[in-house]
This record gives C-alpha cells, structure tokens and sequence, in this order.
C-alpha cells in the first residue's frame, strides 16, 4: 500500500487481488446482493486510490481497508435513502423462498441453517460477526475500524453469537 | 476476581445455567480479559462454524470494472506526467546535453562528407560522441523523475550498438527500477540484444525480481517468443507464489505451453 501511495498504480492491482474476496464476502454478507456487493467492492477501492496519501502506513492495511467499506456501506445507504433495516426486511421475505435460498446457500444442512440465522440477526450485530471473520479475529484492528477498545469489540462479538445461537437453536427446532 | 471462581462461572455458562446477572458478569471479565471467548464452548465451535462458512465469490464483471478503472486513472497519471510546466535547471540541463550531442552529431556528420579519407578521426569523434550519449543515459537514469528514466532508456534505443556498461544499466532498471512503466521500457530496450546468451540469463534471472503484474507477464510472454526454455523453472516458481495474481499466472500457463 505504501507503494500505491507513492505514485505505483500497479500495485493497487495486487491489493485488489489480494483482498476482493474477503471484502465482496463481507459486503454480500451484509447486502445479499451481488451487483451491489460488487459495486461497493468497487467503490471501497476507488476511495483507496483517493484517499491513499492518508494511509500512513503504520497500521494494519486491512484494518484501513474495512474502515473504508464501512464508510462506503453507510454512504451507500444515506444516498439511496434505503437503510439496511428494510433490506433486511426485504431478505427475510426472500427467506420464505426456497427456490431463492437454495441455490445461495451451501449443501450441509447446518452451514445452510447458520447462513439462515446469520441473515435474521440485526444488521450490526451480523457486521461484527463478518468483521471478526474477514478480519481474521484480530479484535484490536476491529476496535481500530469500529472506534472502540479491544474489549468492548470482545463483548460485542459475545453478544452478536449468543444471539446467533438463539436463531440458530430456533431454526434446528423448526426443522 | 478469583481464578476460581472464574472457572466455576464459565462452568455455570457452559452448562447453559448462567442467569442475566452472571452473564453482565461474563461481559465484564471478557472486556477486562479475565475471560477469552474460546472458553465458552458452545459460542466458540459457533464462532468456529462461521469461519469455516465459505466465502462468497465475486462475478468476472468486478474484475472488468476494476481493472478499466486503474487503466484510467493509469492513464490519467500519465497526462498529469507530460503537462506543460515551466522548465528549470534541472530539467533544462539534460536537454542541453542533448542538444549538444546532436551538435556534435551534425559535426561527425559534415566532417564524414567532406574529409572521407579521415577515417580515424571520424571514429574518435563517432566515439566521443557514444561516450557523452552514454554519460547522458547514465545521469538520466539516476534521477528521481520516472519520465527522465523514461527517456534515458529511450536513448538506449537510438544507439546502433550498447555498450556491456549500458546493458548492465538497463538491467539494474529493469531489475530495481520503483516505476513499472520504466521497467517495461528497460525490457523493450533490452529485447533486440536477446540472441546474445549472456542477456538472456540476465532476463531470465530478473523474472523472479518482479512484482508488477505488467512486467510478468511482458517478460513471460518474451520468454515464449524467444523459446527461452531456461526460464520455465522461474516461471513456475511465480506460479506458485500465492501473490501472484490470477491474470499473471494465466498468462505464464500459456507462456510455459509453448516453451515445454
């Protein structure tokens, strides 16, 4: 990143390749929807470019890149005037849809019942969760992107996977 | 709080029998770090679970929109490079030098049409004349400016012959250069001297210094046009260099196929 800010455009490419995935995986995690995910993977690394004189290079890029995502997920929201509550509500009509469901989830019935229970729980709830697993578990750099300490992020994920379990014990009982 | 009856707390919590008050307590150790999460069982294998989910992949359209965007704003760097500014010393003083070596240029010139028979002072000044162009390069390259590397290596190509001094300097470039349009240009300028054994070991020596994706796949591809069959032991190292990126190691496959 260091190298993209002193002028090397070419290394934005490698970054790119480097961290699309977790960061389309965290934007579908929270949106659903592939183009959009798409465009604010897009979005989050146009504003890298932007903004690359102000990475100091002293921290965690990763940590620096979800600071921005999150930034562009809540940019995206106030411009269309959507927040992520009716999206929600929007995926939950979309859950009553096997068809729909089925062709998005994965085979094991337990991984297809998590994902379920990951798309019910509250917006900011299901971030954290996303953070932790695209952030690989480092709860200092969540603290860093979310603005708080490390353990207040350690109580956030603990209250975001009991939730979780609540769904997730719902959904085994439904089934 | 005591170790023990920290212990016995998760105990409780594990078991599934912690009330709301123990569990306010449970947050407060987790925040001190007194407790970590691994040691509530049933919400770490859950936490396991959602690491283990895996994750989704994007659509070949987010590759094609990001890779035209960086092509722009490529290109608009470039713009941003050739503007018109008003030109100081520094710059002014290597055109000078250029203009100089055309005027000696014409000179060696005139003085080859109309003494013919003075051959020997015709390749002194023929010499003189390689000799500042050289000294030329060799400063241009030295600075700071990519668009002065640039033109230093243009130069290159003006020379009917380079000397062993400048083909080294053009390898340094390609090999260290911080620019990766200068690196490609380096190659571009080093190419017409490949049926030379030593300059092809240097080439295929330099693949594993690369890291700009352009200047892989350039040399991969030359690699193949030159039937350097050497380089496919280094070719496959970038192939299973994890930072390499997907383009790169499509564009090396296909190098490799042709070469073996």
């Amino acid at each position: 990143m260091v190298k993209v800010r002193d002028g090397d455009l070419d290394r934005l490419g490698m970054l790119f390749e480097r961290h699309k995935r977790p960061l389309y995986g965290f934007f579908y995690g929270l949106t659903r929807e592939q183009e959009l995910s798409e465009d604010l993977v897009q979005n989050t690394f146009f504003r890298i470019l932007k903004y690359r004189h102000l990475f100091r290079g002293e921290g965690d890029f990763k940590a620096w890149m979800f600071h921005i995502a999150r930034n562009v997920k809540h940019d995206h929201y106030r411009k269309n005037k959507v927040n992520l509550k009716d999206d929600l509500e929007k995926w939950q009509e979309k859950l009553g849809h096997d068809e729909n469901r089925s062709t998005e989830m994965q085979q094991e019935e337990e991984q297809q019942m998590l994902s379920m229970a990951m798309d019910r729980l509250p917006v900011e709830k299901r971030e954290i969760l996303l953070l932790t697993k695209y952030q690989e578990k480092k709860y200092q750099e969540i603290g860093e992107i979310l603005g708080c300490t490390e353990g207040a992020v350690k109580v956030k994920v603990f209250r975001a996977l009991q939730e979780l379990r609540v769904i997730f014990k719902q959904l085994e009982r439904s089934h | 709080m005591e170790a023990r009856k920290i212990e016995e707390l998760i105990g409780k919590y594990n078991e599934g029998f912690a009330d709301p008050v123990e569990v306010k307590l449970i947050e407060q150790l987790l925040e001190t770090g007194e407790i970590e999460l691994t040691q509530l069982r049933e919400l770490n294998l859950l936490d396991q679970q959602l690491l283990k989910m895996e994750a989704p992949s994007p659509s070949i359209r987010l590759d094609d929109q990001f890779y035209s965007f960086l092509a722009d704003e490529r290109r608009k760097q470039r713009m941003g490079r050739f503007s018109f500014k008003m030109p100081d010393w520094n710059t002014l003083l290597p055109r000078l030098a250029f203009a100089s070596v055309v005027l000696v240029a014409g000179f060696v010139g005139g003085y080859l049409y109309s003494k013919p028979s003075q051959k020997l002072e015709v390749y002194e000044l023929t010499q003189q004349v390689s000799e500042l162009r050289e000294m030329m390069i060799f400063s241009l390259l030295e600075r700071e400016s990519a668009t002065d590397r640039l033109k230093a290596v243009g130069l290159t190509s003006e020379m009917d012959q380079v000397s062993v001094k400048v083909t080294a300097a053009l390898f340094k470039t390609l090999n260290q250069d911080d620019n990766a349009n200068v690196r490609l240009a380096a190659l571009e300028a080093i190419k017409p001297y490949s049926k030379q054994s030593r300059v092809r070991e240097e080439l295929v020596r330099s693949i594993k210094r690369q890291d700009s994706p352009l200047v892989q796949i350039a040399l991969a591809e030359f690699m193949a046009a030159i039937q350097e069959k050497k380089s496919v032991e280094e070719l496959q190292k970038l192939l299973q260099n994890e930072n390499t990126p997907k383009e790169v190691r499509s564009k090396i496959n296909e190098s490799i196929k042709v070469l073996i």
